[in-house]
């Protein structure tokens, strides 16, 4: 009788990446395991969200440590792994805990990477998917609902997803600190390390960048010149390119410097000082660093650009801070709902259940009395109608007030033990 | 009458600036959006301010060097609305309403009084001192987006991304902006200083000598040419630039100084 919201699995907080790889289910696979286990009957709600960075059951039960345990019995035993291994690095958190945890979830509070936006995307997924298997009922849906409005405000009032937090993003992000828009500038790539063409390959992203591309090798620039829509151009000829592109990136395995201040100096003339954004990936360093110290000419290397990140990491931090702020206040809210959401379905039916004698007795004194005329069966119906509501009174308003001092499940349970109602219907979907 | 109205716009340009300031270090988009609106209803004030001063006093309001700043201001406020607006720089406000403010704030104290001679108030000066005037308006906001650019190229060269790195726009918008304040202004001032020179109808020589603020003008004037001639070559771009017009508005400031305290022709 007694329903409880929780949510139980492991995250990459409690286990490692290869274990939960393993967990990680595709979505047929989870339909199955979604309606096995709600007929098994542990639970009346049931949600699963499975990633690759978490495997988390949603759900409400009578008793969470059961659901919980069939969910992942199933889970383990559609992977061929041992849930008594499984186990111990599951969590289980109940009520205000679950709620708190689902919100935080949803607004990636909770990531490996705070505030990266897949996430919310996922959890929608999975909640789409629990709906489409008929498992979900009132509570999971408001809770969803709520965790997914309270990610969109996290979002949008804070500025956790706002800095770049790779090094190649970091890199594509100064460029536009320094170009504004990055549509029509051109790009030169210097050798073909892995960093250096996803470099490239961001860029590209923002807008109809030419990309020229460089090697010894020359069948390997014309490869990846290919590959980028690119132009290929000869080794010897990235000088005089330099002159024509506003972002040269370096990624050779030269032993030392291939571009020097002087080589920038006499490029800047030529280009008349617009600005020139080096990205050096190369370690040891393709450009001489001082470079930067030329008017006009930007130099990051590697470093640098993980300085960036780390920087774009503490405000990330900081702006999680406001956000759990934020998340803790929906929270409180939303477990004044849920308390509501407890004790609402023992009010409708208890109202439907007096309703039904009401209409019965009703009909049944109709039927002794034949010559009764209308003002007699009005004041028949008001009648029963106002004891009937003068019966609910009390009930209604010792649930409503025990659900909010926090000990309406008590109250639920004695009052449909007296009035003697059934549990029928939990499961579907919200009138 | 227009003294009272002109002070409630001034409040409002005092509480925006202060809301814009807030904006950029606090981060705040909600505060840069009350700014702009309170800048804006500032500037509808100023407008009436500037039109009853006019009705008062029965002639063009902009002959006495404090209500001539007072036009500067008017106009570098439409000027920096519109450039917000255009180049979506919600932190525009913070470096243009502080200088604004500066020059505004002159305006209760010695300024006031400083009238040109009556028998110089022929058309020919009236349009000489607007188009100096907005000269100036578009030079007060060539520093402001000077001081932003000096302000962002040292937190990228730095490679550490400060307070106001996430907050201040590109870098070349910021000396796109320059240029083009610069292009607007520097045509006025150039047009107006001449006709003021040729309506003086004197040799150059006893022009600079008897005139304290025709010598700073000129000064300034060079100032912004050279700038000018150096982007046009090519070669000052970027923080060359943005420090050349940093320079010339110090010589402004000097210009309207000398305006202020010398007494020269343009003096009484």
């Amino acid at each position: 009788m007694i329903h409880t919201v929780f949510v139980a699995g492991l995250s990459h907080r409690t286990a490692p990446i290869d274990l939960r790889e393993q967990l990680a289910l595709e979505e047929d696979k989870l339909r199955e395991v979604l309606s096995d286990v709600a007929e098994r009957g542990v639970c009346s709600e049931l949600m699963i969200l499975s990633t690759c960075n978490r495997v988390e059951v949603y759900g409400v039960a009578e008793v969470p440590g059961e659901a919980r345990g069939a969910a992942f019995r199933r889970m383990s035993a559609q992977r061929g792994m041992d849930f008594q291994a499984l186990e111990p690095l599951l969590y289980t958190k109940t009520g205000a805990e679950a709620v708190l945890h689902a919100f935080r979830v949803a607004a990636s509070l909770d990531s490996m990477v705070l505030g990266e936006p897949q996430i919310l995307g996922q959890v929608k997924d999975a909640f789409a998917l629990a709906q489409s298997c008929r498992v979900v009922g009132p509570t999971l849906h408001a809770l969803m609902s709520q965790a997914f409005a309270v990610a969109k405000r996290v979002r949008t009032d804070t500025e956790i997803g706002r800095f770049a937090v790779s090094v190649s993003f970091a890199a594509v992000e100064l460029a536009r600190k320094i170009f504004g828009t990055l549509d029509g500038k051109a790009v030169l790539l210097i050798g073909a390390g892995e960093m250096g063409e996803l470099a490239a390959r961001h860029l590209q992203d923002q807008g109809t960048l030419p990309v020229y591309v460089a090697n010894r090798t020359w069948s390997r620039a014309q490869d990846l010149a290919r590959d980028l829509a690119g132009t290929a151009v000869r080794y010897e000829d990235f000088p005089s390119v330099m002159a024509e592109v506003d972002i040269v990136i370096t990624s050779t395995a030269a032993p030392e410097p291939i571009i020097s201040v002087a080589d920038v100096e006499a490029v800047l003339r030529a280009r008349h000082e617009r600005p020139l954004f080096f990205i050096d990936i190369a370690v040891p360093r393709n450009v001489e660093p001082a470079v930067n110290d030329l008017d006009n000419a930007f130099c990051y290397d590697v470093d640098d650009l993980r300085s960036v990140v780390e920087s774009n990491l503490r405000e990330r931090q900081r702006e999680a801070q406001r956000g759990e702020v934020l998340v803790e206040r929906e929270v409180a809210k939303f477990v004044d709902r849920l308390k509501d959401l407890e004790v609402v379905p023992t009010i409708v039916s208890l109202r439907e259940k007096l309703e039904e004698i009401r209409r019965g007795e009703v009909a049944r004194a109709l039927g002794r009395l034949p010559g009764a005329d209308e003002a007699t069966k009005q004041a028949l119906e008001a009648l029963s109608q106002a004891i009937v509501n003068k019966v609910l009174h009390a009930p209604t308003v010792k649930l409503r007030d025990s659900s909010r001092a926090g000990h309406g499940r008590r109250w639920v349970e004695v009052i449909s033990e007296v009035f003697g109602l059934g549990t029928k219907g939990r499961i579907g979907p919200p009138s | 009458m227009n003294a009272v109205v002109f002070d409630v716009a001034l409040t409002a340009y005092i509480v925006a600036a202060a809301a814009a300031l807030g904006s950029l270090f606090g981060r705040r988009d909600d505060l840069a959006r009350f700014a702009r609106l309170l800048t804006a209803a500032g500037w509808a004030c100023h407008t009436a301010a500037i039109v009853l001063r006019g009705v008062e006093l029965g002639r063009a309001p902009v002959l006495t060097l404090a209500e001539g700043v007072s036009v500067v201001i008017w106009v570098a406020v439409l000027f920096g609305l519109w450039i917000e607006y255009r180049y979506g720089i919600t932190t525009f406000g913070a470096f243009f309403l502080p200088v604004i403010l500066a020059l505004g704030l002159g305006l209760p104290t010695g300024l006031r009084d400083l009238a040109l001679e009556p028998q110089s108030q022929s058309g020919w000066t009236l349009v000489h001192v607007a188009l100096v005037l907005v000269g100036l308006a578009a030079l007060v906001l060539n520093f402001g987006s000077a001081l932003m650019y000096v302000l962002q190229e040292r937190q990228i060269k730095a490679k550490r991304p400060g307070a106001f790195y996430y907050g201040l726009p590109a870098l070349e918008t910021l000396d796109h902006l320059t240029l083009v304040t610069l292009t607007v202004g520097f045509p006025f001032l150039t047009v107006g200083l001449l006709l003021g020179v040729l309506q003086a109808g004197r040799s150059w020589a006893s022009l600079l000598a008897g005139d304290p603020l025709a010598l700073f003008s000129l000064l300034m004037w060079l100032v912004y040419a050279a700038t000018l001639s150096g982007r046009a070559v090519g070669r000052w771009r970027g923080r060359r630039a943005a420090y050349f017009a940093i320079a010339g508005f110090c010589v402004l400031l000097a210009t309207l100084g000398a305006g202020a305290f010398f007494h020269g022709r343009h003096g009484s």
